[in-house]
């Protein structure tokens, strides 16, 4: 029999037992309450047949919707949000994710690799779908005020008030340029879908007009998502997880555009083009 | 309603810096090539005399806390990072490795799946900068006090982090004997620091209740002990539990697909 001498004491786990039977009932299980395949009888997602009820004639973006959410939505709320994914994401790689993919495309990953951590680097508290919490959770406890008897001005009043007087708001205000150019194509597709604008938004549009008026900041994407999509009865983690992949296409372009050309060649950097403000050499001592 | 009028797009001019500031690393340039580096150094340590000189731990630490560590505190952190080396076969991370392993997937996308993993809330690095955070405040408070407290509350497993404790709690119904052990041989070591020792006197206190050390609470303790910054302690949780993802994924990137189980149509239920 093998023996240590430095074998600890024996301490208990003092386990609870309950705990320990119920993960033996799991063992060797999946239960789901989202869906499955059951090779040679279906396939099957959120108490639908996916085969026979969803693909054909359903949208992508209606089946995407009920994987991240368990809603089967209208076609046209589908289609606006798939626009809107169109806004969402662009071949530009300055932008911090897209670089994420150009750099990839210079050090040759896979276009799968490329495509996936550039959709993570977008998790992000600047940008990305990780705003829209906020962005909703803002709008929705706007609107519990608004509801309340609040005005839009004592809305923004409270806000400014808690930050020193500067309207931090997400939603509102953009990095890099100021104005939204994004908007009024939204606007005009959901007005050719049939969406009325609901009062989460009316609210959002008049908290815009002050901001304008006062800060010369206006409303951004992310503040027009959150508004319609809270009028629509989405949780700001319903709105998280729908948009999840949203900047992977944009990736996927920018990777392509830098794997294209030689490497070494995308924004290359001289020794000296980084700056070191480090310690100045000095001899390692022996340990 | 009126149309809604919108602000016009323009540029802020942002002040962005023209060259990205490092006090990490610096590169000599060759003199004829400026875009080949002839030398570098770490934290004005040159590269090939760290190589000559100081171990992998000792260098590891500089990288992050920009200082070579004293003897007692590389001991320490070694000790940590062997430890640590292997979140185990059954956490989360690690199955996501051999999951990765075994599907055939590309073996580089090993390590990027499975740390992804690590980097959870549950027993990963999402649970580092909060755990490191509770110590460094509460180490000076009696900790049999503190776990009372908890205690007159209720004293339940879920009530931990309501209390603001982190790092710390019941894994599978009861305590983590292998991480009380490790956290028992770190606190050893000449090195071991306040974090560490209240660390260890609240696992004392919560040790009847089923309760103690998390892999994430030892962890978190090293880490502010050794000066580390609370937002680094995730990613360097990532770091060290590295190497045990990637070995466990490449043990299965060559072996069948049938080698690792499939839960059966039968054992798969659709709860609705």
């Amino acid at each position: 029999m093998l023996s240590n001498a430095n074998t600890p004491p024996v301490v208990s786990s003092n386990t609870d037992t309950n705990v320990v039977e119920f993960l033996d009932q799991q063992r060797g299980r999946i239960v789901s309450n989202t869906g499955g395949w059951f090779p040679g009888k279906g396939v099957f997602a959120h108490g639908y047949s996916m085969l026979e009820e969803l693909v054909g004639v359903k949208s992508y973006f209606q089946i995407l919707i009920l994987n991240a959410t368990g809603k089967l939505v209208s076609k046209e709320l589908a289609d606006w949000v798939e626009a809107i994914y169109g806004c969402l994401s662009w071949p530009d790689p300055r932008i911090w994710c897209n670089q994420i993919g150009a750099l990839a495309g210079a050090a040759r990953t896979s276009v799968v690799a490329a495509t996936t951590i550039g959709s993570l680097a977008a998790d992000s508290r600047s940008y990305g779908p990780y705003t829209l919490l906020d962005g909703l959770r803002f709008i929705q406890d706007a609107h519990a005020q608004f509801l309340a008897g609040a005005t839009a001005e004592e809305i923004v009043q409270r806000i400014t008030a808690a930050n020193r007087g500067k309207p931090y708001i997400v939603g509102y205000i953009r990095p890099i340029a100021k104005g939204d150019e994004r908007l009024e194509a939204m606007e005009r597709y959901a007005k050719k879908l049939g969406f009325a604008i609901g009062s989460h938004q009316t609210l959002a549009y008049d908290i815009e007009k002050i901001l304008m008026r006062e800060f010369d900041e206006g409303m951004n994407i992310n503040g027009y998502m959150s508004a319609f999509l809270s009028d629509q009865g989405f949780t700001p983690e319903e709105v998280y997880q729908m948009f999840a992949a949203m900047v992977a296409s944009g990736v996927t372009a920018c990777y392509l555009d830098t794997y294209r050309r030689p490497p070494d060649t995308f924004l290359p950097l001289r020794c000296d083009d980084i700056d070191y403000q480090g310690p100045a050499a000095r001899s390692v001592p022996q340990p | 309603m009126q149309e809604p009028k919108h602000d016009q797009v323009r540029s802020r001019n942002e002040p962005f810096v023209a060259k990205t500031v490092t006090r990490i690393w610096h590169e000599t340039p060759d003199a004829d090539n400026p875009y080949i580096a002839q030398a570098a150094s770490c934290h004005g340590y040159d590269l090939l005399e760290l190589m000559d000189k100081r171990s992998f731990a000792d260098v590891f630490y500089l990288l992050f806390r920009g200082e070579l560590p004293t003897p007692a505190e590389v001991q320490l952190f070694q000790a940590l990072m062997i430890g640590l080396i292997n979140p185990g076969p059954r956490h989360p991370a690690t199955r996501a490795a051999m999951n990765v392993g075994v599907g055939k997937t590309n073996p580089l996308h090993i390590l990027p799946i499975a740390s992804a993993v690590l980097g959870g809330d549950y027993l990963g690095g999402g649970e580092i900068e909060n755990a490191m955070r509770f110590l460094r405040k509460h180490h000076s408070t009696p900790a049999q006090e503190f776990c009372a407290q908890w205690r007159d509350a209720g004293a339940s497993p879920e009530s931990l982090a309501t209390h603001g404790i982190y790092g710390f709690g019941q894994k599978n119904g009861g305590v983590d004997l292998l991480t009380r052990s490790i956290a028992e041989h770190l606190l050893s070591l000449p090195g071991a620091g306040k974090c560490l020792r209240w660390g260890q006197q609240l696992a004392n206190s919560l040790q009847s209740f089923g309760m103690g050390w998390l892999s994430t609470g030892v962890a978190a303790a090293v880490f502010a002990d050794l000066g580390f910054h609370p937002r680094a302690g995730g990613s360097l949780f990532q770091l060290l539990g590295a190497p045990g993802l990637v070995a466990h994924g490449l043990e299965l990137a060559n072996k069948p697909i049938t080698a690792m189980p499939f839960v059966s149509d039968d054992n798969y239920v659709i709860e609705r």
